[in-house]
């Protein structure tokens, strides 16, 4: 466990409550990513209802609602999420166990041909052995207790059978087949099937987030060669935010993607540069608040690992206070975040 | 600049943005807003809106001044407050959304005589930039079919107010001889509006008064990590809320007029006020602070940094002084 509390107090009113149906853009760059904000967004839904020892940083008053999230990610593995969350002292797979929790992998097959999936549906018919149905039936009851296999439940048990002990909290993998939108809309169907299979467990006062790490990646790694643009990927995101309650967005910032293409600069720019920065500037216009992290302008420091502007978005109301802080990133993962001239 | 010209300004000028904003005499049929991230459209909309409901309630004759307002989002995904009727056009081809606003007005055999309609695009950037949207997209004609529906029946005066994101790039062009949708749209338009931030204006106000290089905020900075650099440090102390507005109206005549106006935050007024609430920028006293009075107009010598500041008679007594002294 870390000596700071997982919350810093000075971020806890940005990190748990969302209001509804609203846009948080985080930015990150590559000097700065954005890993340790997600956790603690991840950290501020999900430790209230269940690990009571961890929740020193939330106030306990509104603990009416569940919150759960679901998180797809595209640059970062599960592996990578379940060993971060778990310093913070959040059981990622535990809480995939109790439905409280979904991860969308859309980086380790997202343009691989969907084997394990396509194996398993077509197995069944071809296989007739009886050897093989009733193996996959057997793990099934002894893994109960443990680890809770219906969060894999979509997933026909051959599969299941066949995956690692660590593969167990994802929910489902993305494929990326076809061009275009009809690609995009299956990924969304795929997104939102895990959204609903989650919903299926809720109470009305339940409150399901939405965080979606880097979808820049899916535009950069396609792009209007592939018939998706700016537009398309925008779109794409505001069909999800219908499903849920709020929505997080991850995106990089850095400096060659967002003014590369700007008005003012020059006329080169590249599809990617043009692409990305209309994506994630059109985004900005939607969100309530955009958090900004980058590094310290006056360059490295031993104890600041760098800036976070916490903003007005577009569709910002007036409740949202803007701030600038400082935070540092400790070796055991630890986050303070204090303001400027303060330690 | 001459009073007597400001206070005809003055006049002129404000009972033309209350006439724009408050749709008077179809005054302007398109309406372009120009926002960037630095400063947001979303207030203003919610003040055309607020105005559009404030007029219904407040007029007597109920039936000739009530706007019925149409949000067509492109961004927004939820009704905002005021709005009547709400197209999602996310998704959606234009022509669907032409259908489906006109649509979503009450036919006007049941509404009486003319009512006026307004139709607000929250951001048009998405369509013009669409690849759904096939080549044969024209946005002219699809804003015409949007202000003038093709039924004869309707017939409301509509004025549209399109919003577009200034600082979202476009696509390059398809057609390297057609003109570029924002210069179509600045064509086409009958005002335009741009929108800054009040705080950014003094900014760079003060920064012309010094002959300095004028500050630039957010994108334009072009710092890495650097989407918004809109932290309103001058919030809490209430001083340089609000919005500018840089209007270009385009009469009839075909004579333009140029205005910097400035738009209090919501908060400062109530929902219901009819009273003007938009103000030139030249009369804001931050923006143009009160000169100093003349204090006194005889006092005509000039006066040296050195300054003692002895009355007459103290240096009369000095004067006269110095002698019995020595």
């Amino acid at each position: 466990m870390p000596s700071q509390p997982p919350l810093p107090p000075l971020l806890t009113p940005y990190l748990s409550s969302q209001p509804e149906s609203s846009l948080t853009l985080v930015s990150s760059i590559l000097g700065a990513t954005s890993n340790w904000l997600v956790l603690r967004f991840l950290h501020a839904s999900l430790s209230a209802s269940s690990n009571s020892n961890a929740s020193f940083g939330l106030e306990e008053s509104h603990n009416g609602s569940k919150k759960k999230v679901v998180l797809v990610s595209f640059l970062r593995s599960w592996e990578f999420w379940r060993a971060e969350a778990k310093r913070l002292g959040l059981d990622l797979a535990r809480l995939a166990g109790q439905k409280q929790f979904a991860f969308v992998d859309g980086l380790s097959e997202l343009f691989c041909a969907p084997q394990a999936e396509t194996a398993a549906t077509i197995a069944p018919p071809n296989a007739g052995s009886p050897a093989r149905t009733t193996l996959p039936l057997r793990p099934q009851p002894g893994a109960v207790p443990g680890r809770g296999p219906s969060s894999v439940a979509p997933v026909p048990n051959n599969s299941y059978a066949a995956r690692s002990q660590s593969e167990l909290g994802i929910a489902k993998k993305l494929h990326f087949s076809g061009r275009g939108i009809g690609a995009l809309d299956a990924l969304e169907r795929d997104i939102a099937l895990v959204i609903q299979q989650q919903r299926s467990t809720m109470d009305d006062s339940d409150e399901l987030l939405l965080i979606i790490d880097q979808p820049d990646f899916l535009l950069a790694a396609t792009g209007p060669v592939m018939g998706i643009g700016a537009t398309e990927m925008a779109e794409w995101l505001s069909a999800l935010q219908q499903n849920v309650h709020a929505t997080i967005v991850t995106l990089a910032a850095d400096s060659p993607l967002i003014h590369n293409a700007s008005t003012s600069g020059n006329q080169m720019a590249a599809p990617v540069e043009s692409e990305h920065a209309a994506f994630a500037i059109s985004l900005a216009h939607r969100a309530r608040s955009v958090m900004q992290l980058r590094t310290l302008e006056t360059g490295a420091a031993r104890d600041v690992s760098g800036v976070l502007r916490i903003s007005r978005g577009g569709g910002a109301d007036d409740s949202l206070d803007e701030r600038e802080l400082l935070y540092y990133i400790q070796r055991d993962g630890g986050v303070t975040v204090f303001g400027r001239g303060e330690s | 600049m001459a009073p007597v010209n400001l206070s005809h300004r003055r006049t002129h000028n404000l009972l033309l943005i209350s006439k724009l904003l408050s749709l008077r005499d179809t005054a302007s049929p398109l309406t372009l807003l120009q926002d960037s991230l630095e400063q947001p459209a979303t207030p203003l909309i919610r003040e055309y809106i607020r105005r559009a409901k404030a007029s219904s309630c407040n007029s007597v004759d109920q039936l000739l001044s009530k706007v019925h307002v149409t949000l067509i989002g492109l961004e927004t995904l939820k009704q905002p407050d005021g709005v009547d009727a709400f197209v999602s056009a996310c998704r959606k081809s234009p022509t669907d959304i032409v259908k489906e606003v006109a649509a979503v007005y009450p036919s006007s055999a049941s509404a009486g005589p003319s009512k006026r309609r307004l139709i607000i695009i929250d951001a048009i950037n998405p369509l013009i930039s669409s690849k759904r949207v096939d080549a044969g997209f024209h946005l002219p004609s699809f804003l015409g079919s949007l202000i003038a529906p093709t039924s004869p029946t309707a017939k409301a005066d509509s004025s549209l107010v399109v919003n577009y994101h200034q600082d979202v790039p476009g696509l390059p062009q398809q057609n390297p001889y057609s003109p570029s949708p924002l210069s179509m749209l600045t064509y086409l338009a009958t005002s335009v509006i741009t929108l800054h931030s009040f705080s950014h204006i003094l900014a760079r106000k003060a920064a012309r008064d010094r002959s300095l290089v004028a500050p630039v905020f957010g994108l334009e900075e072009e710092q890495e990590g650097v989407l918004l650099g809109r932290l309103d440090k001058l919030r809490g102390t209430n001083a340089a809320e609000g919005i500018v507005l840089e209007l270009e109206h385009r009469r009839k005549s075909g004579r333009g007029v140029l205005e910097w106006y400035i738009l209090p935050p919501a908060s400062r007024f109530s929902p219901q006020q009819v009273k003007e609430v938009v103000t030139l920028l030249d009369d804001n006293v931050l923006y143009n602070p009160p000169m100093e009075p003349d204090t006194n107009a005889d006092d005509e010598e000039p006066k040296s940094t050195f300054e003692l500041g002895l009355t007459e008679r103290q240096r009369r007594e000095r004067e006269g002084g110095r002698p019995a002294l020595l």
